[in-house]
């Protein structure tokens, strides 16, 4: 029997602040989760929406597509706001972090805001017909994981701002921007679906 | 240090490992851990309790069955039982134990320590605990869910099933696919992240990788059923939205079309980790590697993929576009051929194996037998004609109880008595073990078979009784005495677990002589797993001898530090501090489940969780000392 070898690891890093870390690809599969609820969505949207003839049902307006639009700006600009915090993160720059997450959070919030009053122009409710239902569950998700975000963004801010944190809150700042980016990509699709799909298919 | 002078240090190693992986004495303590062996330990043994209550939930449906015109159940309370049966069987059993043997053992035989999320881990059992004690809590105040496990609209709507019933059946769901989908991350991220250095994807052991398989499908099907279930199902009941309303443009066959995207892989989420149970099994009591190895990997992968795509074979019966349902026809024969791969490559091993007629071999015997009739009725079901006639009779109790106990419940059992060393650090009893397979083969052949008749001749299922003129009462009854054989099977596990479990022989490391790294932990196993981390140069390091006995050094063990590797060919990458022993997973999820109960009554049960909820993982995540990680 030969003699045991050893693998001395004593000298690679503790932590790790990239994608290499584990909870990097923890929070990516947290995203395909979502992803495949809000994609089955859109099936089911299209589903109901060949089920019946006429769509909306008469008396519903569509919502319209030029606030949602307007909204993408901020919405596109604010992913890099989190590129700057998770890249400030990896550096151990503070003020970077806090700039990236802040601008983040202001853009973030903008978005929000416009989607707010986009809501109060809409005629219809998630209990008037499956339209509404349909339409009211999409917007009503994603608005959902984005206050979530936005929240851990802001506790995030707090956490780094008092300076009490060490290599985990800075990945922390790193994954998190993994979600942000999430939510805005995943928005282009349903956007798509739901202000432009109805009037390509023909509705006023 | 040379290897030999770390083999020397053990001892004092594995104190100073001890001391880091310790868990705090007492109740507070208790509800801290996050250790993956006393974790898959709870979700094992509450599973098992779960199964001891849908057996009983069982025969009082065999009871009332034996005879015709029984009066032992009334028509209400039936439909209550088979519901709660099916639900607590598939979502309070099945998924659960099955996780549970993934979160025990995949670290073991991966060679880490513990799991990726240690946290998340224990968030998930909480969780999985509350979401089964609605249940049983909706079942003891008799408010029972009636509208049968996959509780079909309109039946379930708000028209025909008044209560709270069903509300509560929705929101279970709910609890237990959170759970399930947080191991289902953690064990990939395991998986694929913390191998030991060395171990290629290529030597991945095959329970490990039933496990990723089955964790990607969850991630991937588990998001249907709670859109079906509370997206669709409770919002409509409670806030008033029409999915599955006719009347204002919904349709009650989209329910069915999203619950079975979620509900036909389901049965290949349970049964995938017990197909790599049989291999794990095999291989040990054959005494050779498992023929094969590219071909059964391959084959749990495209059954993956596969089971995707059979979702409508679950709805021939109402009436979608024929050209479509052929599709689904070819794809569900589909599934025999990887299937078919899979036996072929155990029969083989085998039959070239020298075998230990262990009782975990007799149940793997059993597994094949049952597995392959099921299969069998399975293939027949699958053309269309034929299943419109058996549509809804005991030919499809017969059937999915073949392929889910004999698939899901006999390699289970034989996992079970195959690992129990590794539980407990002692041999269970192989005399009673066999006792246990006969009687639970017998009975469950004595049950299950005749229901193919009865299904043939026109019983239909879900009905509380039938009149003497059918001619039914015979074979009933025979389904009824072996409901009560397997219950004696049931009795006599238990009477074995409790006994192996204090008077059983000492069991020494690797009793099996088998060949994963599991076997090379003490039994049983430390709650830091390995004293050194293993380096792999094989699919079978212990059975390769000289060169399992690389070391990986330098890991500090006054922390719980694991190392983390590259994906494919787990080359060594950084080290990684896992978090401790905490309460805030718990808090967390009793916040989250005070919330989501009052949701069974309101929607603003929602914000409720949602302020808890938030509340609880500010807490998990608040920076804590040291804020720094030093080398």
């Amino acid at each position: 029997m030969s003699e045991p070898r050893v693998l001395d690891v004593s000298g690679l890093l503790p932590y790790r602040i990239s994608n290499k870390s584990p909870l990097w690809l923890g929070q990516l599969l947290m995203c395909v989760i979502e992803g495949s609820l809000l994609c089955l969505l859109i099936a089911t949207y299209f589903y109901v929406r060949l089920s019946v003839d006429v769509w909306p049902p008469p008396g519903v307006r569509l919502p319209s597509v030029m606030l949602p639009t307007v909204a993408l700006i901020p919405l596109l600009a604010s992913c890099i706001g989190s590129y700057l915090a998770s890249e400030a993160a990896k550096r151990d720059d503070r003020r970077g972090m806090l700039v990236g997450m802040i601008s983040n959070l202001v853009l973030g919030g903008i978005f929000l805001a416009l989607r707010g009053i986009e809501w109060r122009g809409l005629n219809f409710t998630w209990s008037s017909d499956i339209h509404g239902s349909i339409v009211w569950t999409i917007l009503f998700l994603h608005t959902y994981d984005m206050v979530a975000d936005l929240l851990f963004t802001l506790v995030l801010i707090i956490i780094v701002a008092s300076g009490h944190y060490g290599q985990k809150q800075r990945l922390g700042v790193h994954v998190d921007t993994v979600a942000w980016y999430f939510l805005v990509l995943i928005w282009l699709p349903l956007y798509g679906v739901l202000y432009w799909g109805p009037r390509a298919l023909g509705a006023k | 240090m040379t290897a030999l002078e770390e083999l020397r240090a053990e001892p004092q190693q594995a104190e100073e490992l001890a001391r880091a992986w310790k868990n705090r004495p007492g109740p507070l303590g208790w509800i801290s851990v996050t250790t993956h062996q006393e974790l898959g330990m709870r979700y094992i043994v509450t599973a098992f309790i779960f199964l001891l209550l849908g057996g009983i939930e069982a025969l009082m449906m065999r009871i009332q069955l034996a005879s015709a015109e029984n009066t032992f159940l009334n028509p209400a309370r039936y439909n209550q039982i088979f519901t709660v049966h099916g639900t607590t069987m598939m979502f309070l059993f099945a998924v659960p134990v099955m996780e549970g043997m993934g979160v025990y053992l995949v670290p073991l035989m991966i060679g880490t320590r513990n799991v990726a999320f240690p946290r998340l881990n224990a968030f998930g059992y909480w969780i999985y605990l509350a979401g089964g004690l609605l249940l049983y809590a909706a079942a003891f105040t008799n408010t029972m869910p009636d509208a049968g496990w996959f509780a079909y609209s309109p039946l379930s709507g708000p028209q025909f099933s008044p209560g709270k019933g069903v509300d509560v059946w929705a929101q279970m769901i709910t609890f237990t696919e959170i759970s399930a989908l947080c191991v289902a991350v953690e064990l990939i991220v395991t998986i694929l992240r913390l191998r030991a250095p060395g171990m290629t994807l290529n030597r991945l052991p095959m329970f490990c990788w039933a496990m990723l398989v089955q964790s990607f499908m969850i991630i991937f099907a588990m998001p249907a059923v709670m859109i079906a279930s509370t997206i669709f199902l409770l919002n409509d009941r409670t806030i008033g939205t029409h999915f599955v309303n006719p009347a204002e443009g919904g349709d009650p066959l989209l329910y069915q079309h999203v619950f079975w995207f979620f509900g036909h892989p389901e049965v290949y989420i349970i049964f995938i980790p017990a197909l790599g149970m049989a291999s794990s099994i095999i291989e040990a009591f054959s005494r050779r590697p498992v023929i094969g190895y590219p071909a059964l990997v391959l084959s749990l992968v495209a059954n993956g993929f596969i089971a995707f795509g059979l979702w409508v074979h679950h709805m021939f019966a109402t009436g979608l576009p024929q050209i479509g349902e052929a599709y689904f026809t070819a794809a569900s024969m589909m599934i025999a051929v990887t299937s078919g791969v899979q036996i072929f490559c155990w029969l083989a091993t085998l039959w070239s194996g020298r075998l230990q007629p262990t009782a975990g071999l007799h149940f793997i015997f059993g597994f094949l037998f049952i597995f392959v009739m099921g299969g069998l009725t399975g293939v027949m079901l699958a053309s269309i004609p034929l299943d419109l006639q058996a549509h809804d009779t005991f030919f499809v109790v017969a059937h999915f109880h073949y392929v889910l106990i004999g698939g899901t419940l006999f390699p289970l059992f034989g996992a079970f008595h195959y690992w129990f060393p590794k539980f407990t650090g002692r041999m269970i009893d192989q005399k009673l073990g066999k006792i246990t397979f006969w009687l639970l083969f017998i009975g469950f052949n004595c049950t299950f078979f005749p229901m193919h008749i009865l299904g043939l001749h026109g019983m239909p299922r879900r009905v509380y009784t039938y009149v003497p003129e059918m001619g039914w009462g015979p074979a009933n009854l025979l389904a009824t005495i072996g409901a009560f054989i397997i219950a004696a099977g049931g009795i006599c596990f238990i009477a074995n677990v409790l006994k192996s479990r204090r008077f059983g022989t000492k069991a020494d490391p690797n009793p099996w002589d088998a060949g994963t790294l599991e076997w090379s932990t003490s039994s049983p196993a430390q709650a830091y797993g390995f004293i050194h981390l293993p380096v792999v140069a094989s699919r079978y390091p212990l059975w390769d001898q000289e060169k399992s006995k690389d070391i990986v050094t330098g890991l500090r063990n006054d922390r719980r530090e694991v190392l983390v590797t590259t994906v494919l060919d787990a080359e060594p990458d950084h080290r990684l501090v896992l978090p401790g022993n905490s309460i805030w997973p718990f808090l967390t999820a009793v916040g989250f489940s005070i919330g989501l109960y009052y949701s069974v009554f309101a929607f603003s049960g929602y914000w409720i969780a949602t302020a808890l909820g938030m509340i609880g993982i500010i807490g998990w995540f608040w920076p804590r000392q040291p804020l720094d990680i030093r080398p």
